[in-house]
């Protein structure tokens, strides 16, 4: 008997580090003994390295390429505690329609009823920051994921990236599309970085799954081709990403976002940005004193 | 770490043969070409997403210059159609698809409508579920399939429409399965330029054995009614090398629901009465009553036979001896049957055009390898018309002008060959069918009467 599958997808700006959170969430719910797969939605096609001591795959795409008919089987890898890892991939950057691509990978795996015969718990679906066209909007179509959380830090440009994510989802929501699960927060060391993301999760009453902050055992671990819960289980950021994948496989109830208009999202960044500004002439003011 | 997939890909894969130039004189039409088929059930209307000229297009070719059929209740030019364009493709059109779906119900009296897409939404990634979806949550007969070109041919997006009618329109059934009643599912409406004759036929011989036919396209066809009592059948039958099989599994796996597979469509007596045979053991009748049916069709059937072989024996100096026959899969296979089996002509060449899904392409060579308990025939798949042609000329056709079972895109090349040609596949431009068959007891006979008109004919 098939157990019940659950489908979520994490958005959000490039470079925020989506796909180190997602591989950790992934590696984390495998040690708790989920079956998970990662599909990485991004023409890229590095979603999943970490999971795989950094290396690369083939993608359904790549395999497409070669053939007109793939078996979605070709292009599953086990990575780290047996966690399907599939790269959609994509042409090459300029050419092509990489869209498509991912409606085509998407759909590849639907057809072929691989998450049934898999008999997978969790699908995470790591897609592209900017959501371009419709086919990357294919993960949070109704009959597809259910669960959107988008990764943010505090920058101003993550948190525009975000509203406009919401966006997004309250047009697909409408159409029985996915719900928006809440805000990973990333990236969050300072009590102002943590300030400024929880004003914008209180304006658009979205909640903070998990605040995760900057280490350098991330990087240590990345660098080495591994999740931080892989590379270092003790550490206390492999706990952050353990609570925060708990928090994931737990949740079960999202809701229709309700982002900023564009000229409230400008007077709450401007009024932020004074802030910021107030804050760092008085730490000059405090340093010349010291001086 | 090993890095493996769950399966292997074959160490050496040998590309598949670059299929991306011209094709010359098609044989087939794009997938949105099925919107023929949505249009084939009665009272259903097609309702085209698509750039200016795709629905166009696909309608007189299918239904005009292929027999003059004519577009029917809801096809041809009843089509409404979005005709996407630079707006829709950069913004999207969920929003004029759904204007579209709003007008078409005002303006148009449809039981069904069905939703099919071109290449522009389903390159642009439109999500047309969600649209179609909206309109099914208030209560609209609709339903949609993404028959985008890239998707397949027609024959891809017969098996989309049919499977989204099914999947989208009927619900889930847990009834008591009616006993004699069969879901038949076999020639592509449209294409195939004798569809309506020849459902007729097949009908009407499998109630001649006492089961009762969803036929579901069709002027035979009572529409939306057969479609949804499609899951109370005692099973489905799927009537051609390949297409409808797929729709067969769709329906086992979602009612667990029978099916059985006959491949060759029947022409003639030997072959009509092997398949009423085969159905009525599968759909577990008495043999003494079909018997008595065989026995009464065939005593028709050989009295017009017997008259037949007054003029087969006596015209032998001037009938061909060797045929080739071009055309898809379905009809390829029932033609060269009859002819070797029941006419004993002699096979030259077997080109097959419909471009057969490739995991069916080997069990159709197989249908042909085993013709007879003595003839074997190695069939092409080819697509390309200058390819077709020239194989058609390197082939042996003894000393006599050959028969060539076609389409009209071979008449300048049986003219150079001094032979004759029936059309018997898309396209039959020089032919206008109405409710002619070419297959069972009566189809067979009149295609005896083109074959030997034609032949006879040829001289004068």
């Amino acid at each position: 008997m098939a157990r019940q599958l659950k489908q979520i997808a994490i958005y959000g700006k490039g470079g925020i580090g989506k796909s180190t959170t997602t591989s950790n969430i992934s590696a984390a719910l495998a040690e708790a003994g989920y079956k998970v797969m990662q599909f990485g939605a991004d023409p890229k096609a590095d979603s999943t390295n970490t999971l795989r001591g950094g290396e690369y795959i083939p993608s359904v795409l790549d395999l497409l390429a070669e053939r007109r008919r793939v078996d979605a089987y070709e292009a599953i890898f086990e990575g780290f505690g047996g966690i399907y890892c599939v790269e959609a991939g994509g042409p090459q950057p300029g050419v092509g329609c990489a869209g498509r691509g991912i409606i085509t990978a998407v759909e590849l795996l639907k057809q072929q009823r691989v998450f049934e015969e898999l008999n997978i718990d969790i699908v995470i679906y790591d897609v592209l920051g900017d959501v371009v066209c419709g086919g990357f909007a294919v993960p949070v179509r109704e009959g597809i994921a259910e669960h959107v959380f988008t990764v943010s830090s505090s920058d101003f440009m993550a948190i525009y990236a975000a509203n406009n994510l919401f966006r997004g989802i309250e047009r697909f929501s409408n159409s029985g599309g996915a719900l928006l699960g809440g805000i990973i927060a990333n990236s969050i060391n300072t009590e102002f970085q943590r300030e400024i993301i929880d004003d914008f999760a209180a304006r658009t009453d979205t909640p903070i799954v998990q605040y995760v902050p900057r280490s350098l055992t991330v990087t240590q671990a990345e660098l080495s081709g591994r999740t931080t819960i892989e590379a270092a289980p003790h550490s206390a950021q492999a706990d952050v990403y353990r609570q925060l994948a708990k928090r994931i496989a737990e949740h079960a109830d999202s809701k229709v976002p309700t982002p900023l208009n564009p000229q409230q999202l400008r007077e709450w960044s401007a009024r932020w940005a004074d802030h910021l500004v107030a804050a760092e002439r008085a730490e000059a003011e405090r340093n010349r004193e010291v001086a | 770490m090993a890095i493996l997939a769950l399966k292997s890909r074959p160490t050496e894969i040998t590309p598949d043969a670059d299929k991306s130039g011209p094709i010359e004189l098609v044989r087939y039409v794009c997938a949105i070409g099925a919107m023929q088929s949505a249009a084939a059930i009665p009272r259903v209307v097609p309702i085209t997403h698509c750039g200016p000229g795709c629905a166009d297009k696909q309608y007189m070719n299918l239904a005009f210059y292929n027999g003059f059929q004519g577009s029917g209740y809801g096809g041809g030019p009843v089509v409404p159609s979005t005709n996407a364009s630079q707006r829709e493709v950069i913004f999207g059109g969920a929003d004029r698809l759904r204007e579209l779906i709003d007008s078409s119900q005002t303006v148009l009296d449809a039981d069904l409508f069905v939703v099919l897409t071109g290449c522009i939404p389903d390159l642009v990634g439109d999500d047309v579920g969600s649209v179609v979806r909206d309109f099914q949550k208030k209560g609209v007969p609709i339903v949609y399939a993404e028959t985008g070109g890239f998707r397949g041919n027609n024959f891809t997006g017969h098996e989309a429409v049919t499977q989204a009618i099914i999947e989208q329109y009927l619900g889930p059934w847990d009834g008591v399965r009616e006993q004699g009643l069969v879901n038949l599912w076999s020639l592509l409406p449209y294409q195939n330029t004798f569809w309506r004759g020849d459902l007729e036929e097949i009908k009407r011989l499998l109630e001649s054995i006492g089961l009762k036919v969803n036929v579901l396209f069709g002027p035979d066809s009572a529409g939306l009614g057969e479609w949804r009592s499609i899951p109370r059948a005692q099973f489905n039958l799927v009537l051609s090398p390949w297409l409808g099989l797929s729709t067969a599994k769709l329906l086992e796996a979602r009612y667990d629901q029978p099916y059985l597979h006959i491949p060759v469509l029947p022409i003639g007596a030997r072959q009509s009465g092997e398949f009423l045979r085969k159905v009525a053991e599968f759909a577990g009748l008495a043999a003494g009553p079909v018997e008595q049916v065989i026995a009464r069709e065939e005593t028709r059937y050989y009295n017009y036979i017997d008259g037949f072989t007054d003029f087969y024996s006596e015209y032998w100096w001037g009938l061909p001896a060797r045929f080739a026959v071009i055309g898809d899969s379905a009809y390829n296979l029932a033609l060269t049957k009859f002819l070797v089996t029941q006419l004993g002509l002699i096979p030259a060449k077997q080109i097959v055009t419909e471009d057969p899904p490739v995991e069916h392409r080997e069990a159709i060579r197989e249908q042909f390898r085993a013709i007879d308990h003595d003839v074997s025939v190695e069939i092409e798949f080819a697509e390309d018309s200058y390819l077709i042609h020239d194989a058609i000329r390197k082939a042996d056709f003894g000393h006599k002008p050959p028969i060539i079972f076609g389409t009209t895109w071979e008449r300048d090349l049986v003219k150079e060959m001094k032979g004759s040609l029936i059309e018997v596949g898309f396209p039959a431009s020089y032919e206008v069918v109405l409710s002619r068959s070419y297959v069972g007891y009566r189809g067979a006979l009149s295609l005896l009467e083109r074959i030997y008109s034609t032949v006879v004919s040829h001289s004068a």
